[in-house]
């Protein structure tokens, strides 16, 4: 049944808009907080020299195709090599870098900064919104939706027969969450603090592994098949020089 | 490297300078991004703006970076007093700042005293063993000194650390060569060329390496590289063509009486002589002479 619900314009002056005012100020207060809160990171010695190799591992890879086969092969041993190779890395020593990064006292108060400065305000604003602006529609989202959402989407909302489509105000919290990303980076410019879904991704994939990367670079090194691509060149040069000689 | 567009920026921003138009900050600032090395413009332009008290308030905070410009190309231009207020200003502003004290390293430098330049950066590198400028000034300084083998020795200390930074591989192989150590100096090239493989600058210096070196095998494969500078490039690096002629004919020398393997590009040699022609013809024509002279020696 699609019967048209008409919301009242108030819904949109004293909800969706200052909730969204709301949220854009939060936002930038967090921004500020968390640069004055910046603490200063002494990179490590082996992580840095770590990322520099994965780098120049890296370009090997690329651009392999550039260099003389001989020249390569000894490159790629160097790397990748049993004993000493640069890449290599002993099965015990894998697992150290996660305890490490848990024992550090230094990386656990900044990870817990970082932590905090992106969950309380959340847990604060999402309180408000569920305390001021709920048992109400508040917006009707555009597409239809299935049944599935309806727990989701239409909390407050106790009537089991309004159409998925019609949202309360906790979703439109959501959306903003999601999409101001996006006018903070315009306004704050790159790099800021507020990039919460960025950091949920990175959580995920827990922090910065060198040992894993390294091994994929190895990996990666060993599959690569040495093409030289200069003799072909030859026939390029020719080809250009024709046409400026003619 | 700069890109020929940042180049043609920077050219207009100079000459608008210095014809007396605005936009000094914008020249100074463009200069700082790309890390050109015009230290008369830069001192000339910064200390007119810095010595107006009213521009110098409306730089707000940038006007630290721009006592550290200045500071720095008046060193180069050997105003040593000048730096050395520069850099007084800027040390009651940060009194603790590791910056500030790469500074006056730096001051110590120009002035001559390597001993204790040379100590205060081993103290600030004690500090900030990560700093890559700090390593790179010692490896000036021991250039400087004509102390070339320890020039070497931090050079390939700093990229143990920090292999990916080509510059500090170009400097390494400009050393090897300047030393005739051109294996070594092969090999930096070749690390160049991976990280950069479309910068022909870095293929023709192969190539020369690799056709000093000699022998057959070196000798092929810098008549390829020539060749890629030369697709590179389209055509127009007089460098490579002369390249082309020069390797083909010493092949032709070494390989004398033996069978020759010249299936792959046959044509490319009299190509090049004939496009190095046509230049000479329209950009050197007085030379042009001796250039048929050349050729003609070489097309044994």
């Amino acid at each position: 049944m699609a019967e048209d619900l008409v919301l009242d314009t108030a819904i949109r002056d004293w909800v969706l808009i200052p909730l969204s005012v709301v949220m854009v100020l939060i936002g930038i207060l967090r921004y500020f907080v968390s640069k004055l809160m910046r603490s200063f990171q002494v990179p490590d010695h082996k992580i840095v020299k770590e990322g520099q190799v994965i780098v120049r591992a890296r370009n090997l890879r690329a651009a392999a195709n550039f260099i003389p086969p001989k020249s390569f092969r000894s490159r790629r041993v160097y790397f990748s090599n049993e004993e000493n190779g640069l890449l290599f890395v002993p099965k015990g020593q894998a697992q150290n870098a996660q305890a490490q990064m848990f024992s550090d006292p230094n990386m656990a108060m900044d990870m817990m900064k970082k932590n905090l400065s992106m969950i309380i305000p959340q847990t604060l604003t999402f309180a408000w919104v569920n305390f001021f602006f709920s048992g109400f529609v508040a917006a009707k989202i555009p597409f239809p939706l299935t049944q599935r959402f309806r727990s989701m989407l239409q909390n407050g909302i106790d009537l089991s027969t309004v159409d998925v489509s019609y949202v309360s105000s906790r979703s439109w919290y959501f959306l903003n969450l999601f999409g101001l990303r996006g006018l903070f980076s315009l306004i704050l410019g790159e790099e800021n603090a507020t990039d919460d879904t960025q950091r949920m991704m990175q959580m995920s994939g827990f922090g910065f592994d060198p040992s894993k990367s390294l091994g994929a670079e190895k990996d990666g090194l060993d599959i690569v098949q040495h093409e030289w691509a200069l003799p072909k060149f030859e026939h390029r040069a020719e080809a250009v020089l024709k046409k400026i000689v003619s | 490297m700069v890109s020929k567009t940042e180049e043609t920026q920077l050219n207009r921003l100079e000459n608008q300078v210095d014809n007396g138009g605005g936009g000094a900050w914008e020249y100074l600032c463009l200069a700082r991004k790309l890390k050109v090395r015009r230290p008369e413009k830069v001192l000339k332009y910064g200390l007119s703006i810095l010595n107006d008290s009213k521009k110098r308030s409306a730089l707000g905070p940038e006007e630290w970076t721009l006592y550290e410009q200045v500071a720095i190309a008046a060193m180069d231009c050997q105003c040593l007093d000048v730096a050395k207020d520069c850099i007084k200003v800027l040390r009651k502003k940060f009194p603790e700042s590791k910056r500030v004290g790469r500074l006056e390293g730096m001051l110590l430098e120009a002035k001559g005293l390597w001993g204790e330049a040379e100590k205060a950066y081993s103290s600030l590198s004690e500090d900030n063993p990560l700093d890559q400028v700090i390593h790179k000034r010692r490896v000036a300084m021991a250039k400087a000194q004509g102390n070339i083998s320890a020039a070497i020795e931090w050079l390939n200390k700093y990229l143990e650390i920090f292999m990916a930074d080509h510059d500090a591989w170009r400097e390494l192989a400009e050393i090897y060569v300047s030393l005739q150590m051109y294996k070594q100096a092969a090999f930096c090239y070749e690390e160049l060329i991976l990280s950069q493989p479309t910068v022909p600058l870095y293929h023709l210096a192969y190539a020369d390496v690799l056709y000093t070196l000699g022998g057959l095998e070196n000798l092929q494969t810098a008549k390829k590289y020539y060749a890629s500078t030369i697709d590179l490039t389209g055509g127009k690096n007089t460098r490579a063509l002369l390249g082309i002629c020069l390797c083909t004919s010493a092949i032709g020398q070494v390989s004398k009486g033996r069978n020759k393997e010249d299936k792959e590009s046959p044509e490319l040699q009299s190509l090049a002589a004939k496009a190095l022609e046509k230049d000479y013809k329209e950009r050197a024509d007085d030379k042009h002479g001796l250039l048929t002279c050349v050729l003609r020696s070489l097309k044994i």
